[in-house]
């Protein structure tokens, strides 16, 4: 008895005269298996390549010698722990524009986003939802300060919080104005200042992210809360906020990972003067220095110091994420 | 028999009764966030408006004018629209070599750093999340899981190990840095598309199987292009980022000063010389180009912006 042999079609390379068109290859079930697996892993391994690489060289690598810098000394690169007494003499010294202020004032930005920024957004986002007058107009307008660069917005920030600008005018008509140096030439006000900037042009991709997940949410569901009699605020808390957690959390997620490196243009403002550097502001300024090529070479104090703040902060992010997590998500 | 009318309903607001219909109190509660709202949008133009105005007012005019606390709004009696050529051709910045750099080399800069940089970014992000969201391979779930990881540990201080490392590399003040440190295919975009990709059937594959293309061909001429709108939405935020981004071309490309990092160095020289509405004048017509390409894709950006979690 002939046994049945399965008959494929498959595809030969261009020129090949091994097959007229009218014939049909006949290919066994496992060569071809076997053949597209082999493509497949071809295509996986020719995609995955460079970003593997490059998450072995700019990530691990980078992470491991970032480690071994903050135990060599910055001038002769000999192995050494002196590092870390500096650090926490600097971190703990109460005067002077060191890593304690440094780390104190970033606490303030990374506070300001987690608990003014994200919340008001979201306030925001549900009026732009809800289709306040003029929310085309302001859904575009919001977004200007992530297109418009901080140059720009800083220029106009600083020139009218200029002691003869306008700020000092309306001041003035109340009886009040700001002092001669301005409000950035005094360590009681310059930190503050900056913080309300980066609090005025923060509302960007959060607004832009949360109107976008609430677009989402099924009309029926909210159909069905209104005729219940619910009104705005139980809207937003029961109904919208937990629909949108997703997006919400991973934002949280992000702001939290962007713990150490929140910060404010401080380069455009002061130039980490009047105690508004932050952490992020410190080692940029350690590595760019006065623009000179090499910056100040300092590496092994940016190293030594993200070294022990990673540290704390590793293990905390990973911990509130964890909990975040355990948080339900409403499926719909 | 009376016969309703069928009220038109646009495409905009399909249920328009629900969402705008509301109570006395919420009625209150919503003009009250109107005024808000209004206010800060208010705020978010007087930016622009403000270097718009004085980009075009004399120079000894506008000093004059902050010294003695004049309104700063005031339209010019004698508009200058020669600020922005004195900005094109008299301002610049010294590079390393002591060679002049004039705003037109640092529009060019931007461009190619730019269009670098979101080329390689975005689609090394749309080959990873592709392969991620459709394939299961041996090791599928560590990268993806590698790469959130990456993109969450609050890592700092890497700072001097990354100019010491892109100095190794031989990419520090090199064109090729930004190639090479857009390619890595996870971050922002790679979240993005990754929701993109899990939500776009897997059945376009198949038909192309079955007419015989490959992975490749799969790829490139079915599944990208059904994904180019959130493509082209990243792109665009890409570029826009990319553009303002000033800290990476100081520290990194030095010699390459792209429109933000060269106005930056610039502002320092040129204003104290006084001439401000010049220098205003720069800034417009770095801002002026993205808010175009802003107006020209908001509607995409703000239809296809959409993250979904971290889990997994």
């Amino acid at each position: 008895m002939q046994s049945k042999k399965k008959e494929y079609k498959t595809i030969f390379p261009e020129g090949s005269t091994d097959i007229s068109d009218n014939d049909v290859a006949v290919v066994s079930p496992k060569k071809k298996r076997n053949s597209l697996k082999i493509q497949e892993t071809v295509f996986i391994v020719v995609l995955m390549i460079i970003p593997l690489l490059h998450v072995a060289i700019f990530f691990f690598y980078k992470n491991m010698s970032a480690i071994l810098l903050a135990f060599q000394d910055a001038r002769t690169g000999d192995w050494t722990l002196d590092n870390f007494p500096k650090f926490w003499e600097q971190l703990t010294t109460p005067v002077g524009n060191n890593i304690g202020m440094a780390f104190q004032n970033t606490m303030i930005y990374f506070g300001n986003k987690i608990f003014l920024v994200m919340p008001l957004s979201l306030i925001m986002s549900f009026f732009l939802y809800k289709k306040v007058l003029g929310y085309k107009v302001f859904r575009n307008v919001y977004y200007l300060p992530a297109i418009i660069s901080s140059l720009v917005m800083v220029t106009a920030y600083t020139q009218f919080i200029n002691p003869k600008g306008p700020l000092d005018q309306m001041l003035t008509l109340f009886g009040q104005s700001l002092p001669p140096e301005g409000l950035l030439g005094r360590e009681e006000t310059a930190t503050t200042t900056i913080a309300i900037f980066v609090i005025w042009t923060s509302f960007t991709t959060d607004i832009l992210l949360f109107s976008g997940a609430m677009s989402r949410v099924p009309f029926e569901i909210i159909e069905a809360a209104k005729l219940d009699g619910c009104g705005p605020a139980r809207e937003i808390l029961s109904i919208i906020f937990p629909l949108i957690w997703p997006t919400y959390s991973t934002q949280f997620i992000f702001a939290l990972t962007g713990i150490l490196s929140a910060t404010g243009p401080i380069l455009l403002f002061t130039n980490g003067k009047y105690g508004t550097t932050t952490i992020s502001f410190w080692m940029f300024n350690e590595v760019y220095g006065d623009g000179t090529i090499g910056g100040t070479g300092s590496y092994s104090m940016i190293s030594c110091a993200g070294l022990c703040f990673s540290a704390v902060v590793v293990p905390l992010t990973l911990f509130i994420r964890w909990l975040v997590e355990k948080i339900d998500v409403a499926e719909y | 028999m009376n016969i309703k009318k069928i009220k038109k309903i646009s495409k905009e607001d399909d249920a328009p009764s629900i969402l705008t219909k509301r109570t006395k109190l919420e009625k209150v509660v919503y003009a009250i966030a109107f005024i808000i709202m209004f206010i800060y949008a208010i705020s978010l133009l007087y930016p622009l408006f403000y270097l718009t105005i004085n980009s075009f007012q004399d120079a000894l005019v506008y000093t004059d004018n902050l010294i003695k606390g004049e309104n700063p709004f005031a339209f010019p009696s004698t508009w200058h629209p020669e600020n922005y050529i004195t900005a094109i051709q008299g301002m610049y910045m010294t590079d390393s070599w002591g060679e002049k750099v004039y705003l037109p080399e640092m529009f060019f800069n931007s461009l190619w750093y730019c269009g670098m940089a979101l080329v390689a970014g975005v689609f090394s992000c749309s080959c990873t999340a592709y392969i991620l969201s459709k394939y299961r391979f041996k090791g599928r779930n560590f990268i993806y899981g590698l790469f959130i990881v990456v993109m969450t540990l609050p890592i700092t201080g890497t700072g001097g190990a990354d100019f010491k490392l892109f100095s190794d590399l031989g990419l520090y003040n090199n064109p090729l840095y930004v190639l090479i440190t857009n390619l890595g295919g996870y971050g922002f975009n790679f979240l993005v598309m990754y929701g993109v990709f899990t939500n776009v059937s897997w059945s376009y594959t198949e038909a192309v199987f079955i007419d015989g293309g490959g992975h490749f061909t799969a790829f490139f001429k079915v599944m990208l292009p059904q994904v180019i709108s959130p493509i082209i939405m990243l792109g665009v935020l890409g570029f826009i980022g990319q553009w303002n981004n000033y800290t990476t071309p100081l520290l990194y490309l030095p010699d390459f000063p792209t429109v933000s990092a060269g106005l930056y160095r610039i502002q320092k020289s040129f204003l104290r010389d006084g001439d401000k509405p010049a220098y205003y004048a720069g800034l417009m017509l770095a801002t002026i180009p993205l808010i175009v390409l802003y107006m020209c894709f908001s509607e995409k950006i703000t239809k296809n912006m959409a993250i979904g979690g971290l889990k997994g």
